[in-house]
């Protein structure tokens, strides 16, 4: 399911915006899963100094936002710029960089704190799965403790956003997740 | 109070220097969204915002259901409340409006806004021998009611 066919799903609502967040440590695969989102090239992907935000537009009312924010440590103090309105967070992880779980799990918890954040539902794409070093999504879940969230929706989707297996699915999840819990 | 009044009247003027002089817009590109193709990419150097730009476009994207229009800046300064709005004008009429709220803009960060549209239906849709040369897509760069940078493609179908 494309991203035009997720938010004319949403047709009922009138005027809506619709806010998604796509954050995680630098190199977790956040611009490529942005991509393929809209069958882009994947093979020219930087480092995002910044952000990368993704409009679409469907005719009527409704407008998707898609916010990639750069994962870099001198960005990351940032990134609560950005958390206002959010419908849904999509937490991306490098599943073979175990060597970086503390961290990325640190960063999470902090997110799943924020005031500005309380009950946005969480997606953590498990991403990489295509290299055989690659945790599995369980593993993830208990070393991420993430089986321990109790005040929000959450979800964990095993991905590769190179070979986009797995991306669909989590979007999936995280368009119905909105549907049934309208922000406010 | 109207010390703060002055003072804020003193800074805007400089804070508006600031922010330009470390604005740049670095490239454009027009996308058939379905395939994520990319159609048209700027090749030429967008800073100059005095500058109309051509963008000769593959007349079949007129064909495609869905289109984007990407745009890449980067900002030297901090911006509190960075906005666009983009019109894409027919001889100087406008065909469509949007509007866009950044907030903020992170210092010494490169960004990029993709703007994915559903085109109107193939029977609504002009010829390209009319649109052509008569579309301009106009981009103006707001901080709050400042306006930091504006970009002006000139689209010829061929």
């Amino acid at each position: 399911m494309g991203l035009l066919e997720i938010i004319k799903s949403f047709k009922s609502s009138q005027g809506r915006e619709i806010r998604i967040l796509l954050l995680g440590l630098d190199n977790a695969g956040k611009t490529t899963i942005l991509k393929q989102l809209s069958t882009e090239d994947i093979s020219n992907v930087t480092p995002t100094k910044g952000f990368n935000v993704k409009t679409v537009a469907a005719a009527g009312d409704v407008r998707l936002n898609v916010w990639d924010i750069g994962g870099q440590r001198a960005i990351r103090p940032f990134w609560s710029n950005y958390f206002e309105n959010t419908d849904a967070l999509i937490y991306v992880i490098d599943s073979s960089d175990r060597k970086r779980f503390d961290e990325t799990s640190v960063e999470l918890m902090e997110l799943l704190e924020e005031e500005k954040l309380r009950r946005v539902p969480v997606l953590v794409f498990a991403n990489k799965q295509d290299l055989g070093t690659a945790a599995r999504s369980d593993e993830i879940s208990s070393r991420l403790r993430l089986t321990e969230i109790r005040d929000r929706n959450w979800h964990i989707q095993a991905c590769s956003a190179v070979s986009n297996e797995g991306v669909p699915e989590g979007i999936n999840w995280v368009a119905e997740t909105i549907k049934t819990k309208p922000k406010g | 109070m109207l010390s703060t009044a002055h003072r804020h009247m003193e800074s805007t003027p400089e804070k508006a220097v600031n922010i330009l002089s470390g604005f740049k817009l670095n490239w454009m590109n027009l996308r058939d969204a379905e395939t994520g193709k990319i159609m048209w990419q700027s090749a030429e150097d967008m800073a100059d915002p005095s500058l109309e730009h051509e963008a000769h476009v593959p007349k079949s994207i007129l064909k495609c259901r869905t289109v984007s229009r990407e745009i890449n800046f980067t900002s030297a300064h901090k911006i509190e409340k960075f906005r666009l709005e983009q019109r894409v004008l027919l001889k100087g009429n406008n065909l469509e409006e949007w509007f866009f709220d950044f907030g903020f803009v992170i210092p010494d960060s490169t960004n990029t806004w993709q703007n994915v549209i559903e085109a109107a239906p193939e029977s609504q849709m002009l010829p390209a021998s009319l649109l052509s040369g008569n579309i301009i897509v106009e981009t103006l760069f707001y901080d709050g009611d400042l306006l930091v940078s504006t970009s002006r493609v000139r689209l010829y179908y061929d």
